[in-house]
């Protein structure tokens, strides 16, 4: 496959502007060139101010995602010519608060998983007694998921209201309920199970399973939250035939 | 921090009904929930237009007899395959989405349903020749 | 901070055994009208001549008091599932807490008011 020319159509938007707005950019794309090496030669060739997040261009480190042509992906491992679109419509990530162009604001997203009970670091599955390292917060947690956000974006429940905890933080919180580690852990499962156990928990979800279909890592996390369900209904259903209080 | 986040959302709001309902570039459980909640309406609609309804029983025989003769006419005929389907696709999806969301069958939800849509296309089948020939 | 987190968990804790507990019952419902309504279109349409019963039928139908309980148990299951069902579309509308408490209320006033008059009328149709 040769080189060829591909027409970017990337939302854009500056604080204090009233609306967003689409720009249209000329991209010459090589059989292997991604969206994201494409969006960074347009940084570096025709506008600077284009703002985007990266890190580690391998689909590992989930800072890069966005929505290309509708979808939710990793731009990193995003073949351009292999979308096999003239176009490229290139968008921000949905149901998270944006801060300008690509970038959206994960404070609030990176915040649940504390609330669920998600320790930055978890104790090694193959060296319980290993020291842990100086500095602690700094290290990203030890887990599947990237915390990139396509399945917040995705979920349609997330776009109908913020007040859902999400699928993401769901899915780390069955990870705390699944498989306890460390000091506290009973306590911390049986915490994270009660803070999923409500409407805006586990139970806000329909089961579209988008989440899920647009995971770059195999998180599963629709199959989480009806992992969760399960776990509560058993209890629901205990607690109604008086067997558990 | 509190009030640069409220600006920054107040540029995206959240349009609950496209969340919902633009199914474009999404995929299988996306377009049941869509098609569910669709049906789910309609067949609320529909529970409310069936009391109304009966209530012409209560004119006596006459009042029932209009009521049968508008109800077997082609248009009326078809307008019922259409409540079938509503019917069918709820109810059929419905037991998928009752049981996964319980923990019963999560990791086979597609083979589920398209084993279920399978027989409520058979059932479908069966029903509209039925309607139009009983 | 401190106390919003508060709030917030003393309005969840209120919210919590009844949020699992509605989406069950709409699950269990809804599994129980595959049975009840398969067997109302049975009944009612697939086993008649011409699809639909005539005035007469109607009533003989109607005066059996096993089938009147099943329509009963029938209509307060349907009610319910729908009504549910409207209130969780209702509630991914983003309203304001008091607008998704007022709708809850109208929800449930005219699910009472469907179940009294759907009751009323199959018990007027008896007495035909």
């Amino acid at each position: 496959m040769a080189e060829v020319e591909r027409t970017f159509r990337v939302f854009r938007y500056k604080q204090g502007q009233a609306a967003p707005s689409y720009q249209t950019f000329k991209v010459k794309a090589g059989p292997r060139t991604t969206v994201l090496e494409a969006l960074q030669e347009i940084r570096r060739t025709q506008d600077r101010t284009l703002i985007l997040r990266h890190s580690c261009h391998h689909a590992s480190c989930g800072t890069c995602g966005m929505r290309v042509n509708g979808q939710e992906v990793l731009s990193c491992v995003t073949n351009v010519q292999e979308l096999g679109a003239e176009t490229v419509l290139v968008e921000p990530i949905n149901n998270i608060p944006l801060v300008a162009d690509l970038v959206v604001d994960m404070g609030g997203f990176y915040e649940r998983y504390v609330d669920a009970h998600m320790p930055y670091i978890r104790q090694s599955e193959f060296e319980p007694d290993a020291d842990l390292p100086e500095g602690i917060a700094q290290y990203t947690r030890y887990e599947n998921c990237l915390e990139c956000g396509l399945c917040v974006s995705a979920c349609p429940v997330m776009g109908s209201t913020s007040d859902y905890l999400g699928p993401a933080a769901l899915a780390a919180a069955w990870r705390v309920v699944a498989e306890p580690r460390g000091q506290d852990a009973g306590r911390a499962a049986e915490a994270a199970l009660e803070w999923v156990d409500n409407e805006n928990g586990c139970w806000r979800c329909h089961v579209a399973y988008e989440c899920t279909e647009v995971c770059p890592s195999d998180v599963d996390p629709g199959g989480s939250i009806m992992a969760l369900r399960r776990k509560l209904t058993g209890r629901k259903f205990r607690r109604l035939l008086r067997l558990e209080r | 921090m509190q009030n640069a986040s409220a600006t920054r959302n107040d540029v995206r709001p959240r349009r609950p009904l496209r969340a919902w309902f633009d199914v474009r570039r999404r995929h299988m459980g996306s377009w049941a929930f869509a098609i569910n909640r669709l049906t789910g309406l309609g067949l609320a609609a529909y529970l409310f237009l069936h009391l109304a309804v009966l209530s012409t029983l209560l004119q006596g025989e006459a009042g029932w007899d209009r009521f049968l003769q508008l109800a077997r006419s082609p248009f009326f005929l078809l307008l019922d395959v259409v409540l079938i389907f509503g019917i069918l696709f709820h109810g059929l999806n419905g037991i998928r989405v009752a049981l996964v969301g319980m923990g019963v069958g999560a990791r086979q939800h597609r083979a589920l349903f398209w084993v279920l849509m399978a027989i409520g296309f058979v059932l479908l089948a069966y029903s509209a020749w039925k309607v139009f020939t009983i | 901070m401190q106390n919003t987190i508060t709030g917030q968990a003393a309005r969840e804790r209120q919210e919590r055994s009844r949020a699992g507990g509605l989406w069950l019952i709409q699950a269990v419902s809804g599994l129980l009208l595959v049975a009840l309504l398969g067997l109302h279109m049975v009944a009612h349409h697939f086993v008649v001549e011409g699809g639909l019963r005539d005035f007469q039928q109607v009533l003989d139908y109607v005066s059996n008091p096993v089938i009147f309980f099943l329509e009963v148990v029938f209509l307060v299951v349907v009610t319910a599932h729908a009504m549910l069902g409207l209130r969780a579309i209702v509630r991914d509308l983003n309203l304001s807490p008091a607008a998704a408490r007022a709708a809850d209320w109208i929800l449930a006033l005219v699910g009472a008011a469907a179940l009294i008059y759907g009751v009323w009328l199959a018990a007027a149709i008896q007495q035909l």
